[in-house]
């Protein structure tokens, strides 16, 4: 027990002098900054942006409605439509009211995305809009309610913890590892009694902790708190030790931190990508599944959006846990082999 | 004997490793192997310290199997060519480190700082250091658990007279300590009044161990700079 302390301290000593717990610290911070830039709460954030154009003729019921309705419709009116297409670029306006050309008559509605949040709430206001207008009664649907809780920073949580724990087990482990092989340090500490377990349940600890501090301070940051805390807390040891001791691993198949870092970031991104974006592509979510980054974004996801509890995730966290026990094993195995030593 | 090696083998390709090879070692002798590069004399070492695994044979330290790794490091310092320390740290936190981790009193580490000259030094990072002073930590390091037999790879590569001197001081220093030690090294002449015993290696087969001055009477002194 002593020695593996000795070995994460200086591990962790090494992280802090190479900068590494910098990162570690500085990503949460700058994603809670950024998505605090992009979720505005205060009133002027429900206002549609909308432009008109000065040479068309709209028709005279649009205008005085729009008009009427100022506390939801802010309008802009535009000499011509390159000077409103540089102000849809520049986000001083949602969307531009024009003449449809496949349709005289009517209008287009021109915004920069159309599958876009923006857009959604651009349609709906001018629906409720023309309904107030023509006397009709409420729509169907009166009300969208998510599966999904929280604001938009609670909403990509999961996606950020899931980047977080894949950069330190993908990109800063096995560079950390491979540095070590490369330098001959880990042979200068094979000349003391110390047994390979001992060196490998420390680098274990430093992947932890590194995650750990990472995923805390994105908590502290955003003030988020599951329902469920402690399901939430044994599915992130469970992640830290899987992808940790896979990262490990990955160290052990290179001879130096260059090809430590190649290796990674080509097992980073497709175990990043098709579980954050499972949710946007069918097709992305049947591949999922088949990583094992699927196995902690998913109940993540469930634990923190839609208040799941453990019962129902049994498998994944034993999938998390065997992984990350076999990674350790075969890891050991190189280590005794001395691979790329 | 100290050292008993039997039919110890690594081999990389046909004529790069080192062919089945056994010796002993008393204790007190100072070896030196000498050969040209990739001769086997770095692997010959290597496979001595644990740091690469043998194809076959076997070492025994004091009857004590080599496989027994965490029993050996106590009895052999491995000092390799090139220092490897943490260099973002200090002489002194490196020298604690592996202090604590041989489970040593840090008492021994005033002792070797005293003993080569690094109290100055003590305070600054590795990074910082010339190759020659960290080549002297490096050697402290390695005598920090007091091992009874010291390996030393090629200990004066890179390292100016001067160095290079001091470095052979040290050595003789230790051997006078009663250590047994084996170094490899590209020149012989520089070590004949070093050595009690030299071992010639070529294209991973030993082809010559015995005296210093048997060697520099033998045929295979001569061959050494004719291959």
């Amino acid at each position: 027990m002593r020695n593996i302390l000795l070995l994460a301290f200086n591990d962790l000593a090494i992280a802090l002098k190479n900068k590494t717990f910098i990162l570690i610290l500085f990503i949460p911070l700058f994603v809670f900054v950024s998505l605090n830039l992009i979720d505005r709460t205060d009133a002027g954030a429900n206002i549609v942006k909308i432009g008109l154009m000065q040479g068309y003729a709209y028709a005279p019921e649009i205008t005085r409605s729009i008009s009427a309705a100022e506390k939801i419709i802010a309008v802009t009116w535009i000499q011509n439509e390159n000077e409103g297409m540089q102000l849809l670029k520049d986000r001083k306006i949602d969307g531009i009211l024009t003449g449809n050309e496949a349709a005289p008559g009517s209008l287009a509605l021109l915004v920069l995305k159309k599958e876009s949040l923006h857009t959604i709430a651009i349609v709906q206001s001018f629906s409720a809009l023309q309904k107030a207008a023509e006397g009709r009664g409420p729509d169907w649907i009166t009300g969208i309610i998510s599966l999904h809780q929280g604001d938009i920073q609670r909403q990509t949580l999961p996606t950020w913890i899931l980047m977080l724990v894949l950069l330190i087990g993908f990109i800063i482990l096995p560079a950390q590892v491979a540095e070590e092989k490369e330098k001959k340090l880990l042979l200068a500490l094979l000349q003391t009694p110390i047994h390979e377990v001992q060196w490998l349940i420390a680098k274990l600890i430093l992947g932890m902790v590194l995650i750990i501090s990472a995923v805390l301070l994105l908590h502290l940051l955003g003030n988020f708190g599951p329902v469920h805390l402690f399901d939430y807390i044994a599915f992130i040891i469970a992640g830290s030790f899987c992808f940790s001791a896979y990262g490990i691993f990955l160290g052990f198949l290179c001879r130096n931190q260059a090809s430590a870092r190649t290796l990674g970031v080509i097992f980073y991104l497709p175990h990043l990508l098709p579980s954050a974006m499972s949710d946007v592509s069918q097709k992305l979510t049947a591949v999922a599944p088949l990583l094992p980054s699927y196995q902690l974004y998913k109940p993540l996801q469930a634990i923190l959006l839609e208040d799941g509890s453990m019962a129902s995730m049994s498998f994944d966290w034993i999938y998390l846990v065997l992984l990350g026990s076999l990674m350790f094993y075969l890891s050991y195995f190189l280590m005794k082999r001395r691979w790329l030593m | 004997m100290q050292l008993e090696i039997r039919n110890l083998a690594k081999l990389y390709d046909e004529k790069r490793g080192l062919a089945p090879t056994s010796f002993d070692v008393g204790k007190g002798e100072l070896i030196a192997i000498v050969g040209h590069n990739g001769a086997g004399k770095s692997t010959l070492l290597k496979m001595l310290a644990s740091w690469i695994l043998p194809d076959g044979g076997s070492v025994k330290f004091d009857g004590i199997d080599l496989k027994n790794r965490t029993a050996v490091v106590r009895k052999v310092g491995f000092i390799p060519e090139v220092p490897n320390l943490f260099d973002f740290f200090s002489v002194e936190y490196n020298l604690k480190l592996f202090a604590a981790l041989s489970q040593t009193p840090f008492q021994r580490v005033e002792e070797i700082l005293n003993e080569f000259n690094l109290i100055p030094f003590r305070k600054s990072k590795v990074q910082a250091l010339s190759k020659g002073l960290k080549q002297r930590v490096n050697i402290g390091r390695a005598l920090l658990s007091n091992p009874s037999v010291l390996l030393l790879d090629e200990p004066t590569s890179g390292l100016d007279f001067e160095m290079t001197r001091e470095t052979y001081r040290l050595m003789s220093a230790m051997h006078g300590d009663g250590k047994t030690i084996i170094f490899t090294s590209h020149r012989p002449e520089e070590i004949k009044n070093l050595a009690t015993r030299i071992m010639l290696l070529h294209e991973g087969k030993l082809i010559f161990d015995g005296s210093p001055e048997e060697y520099f009477r033998s045929e295979s002194h001569e061959k050494l700079y004719a291959w």
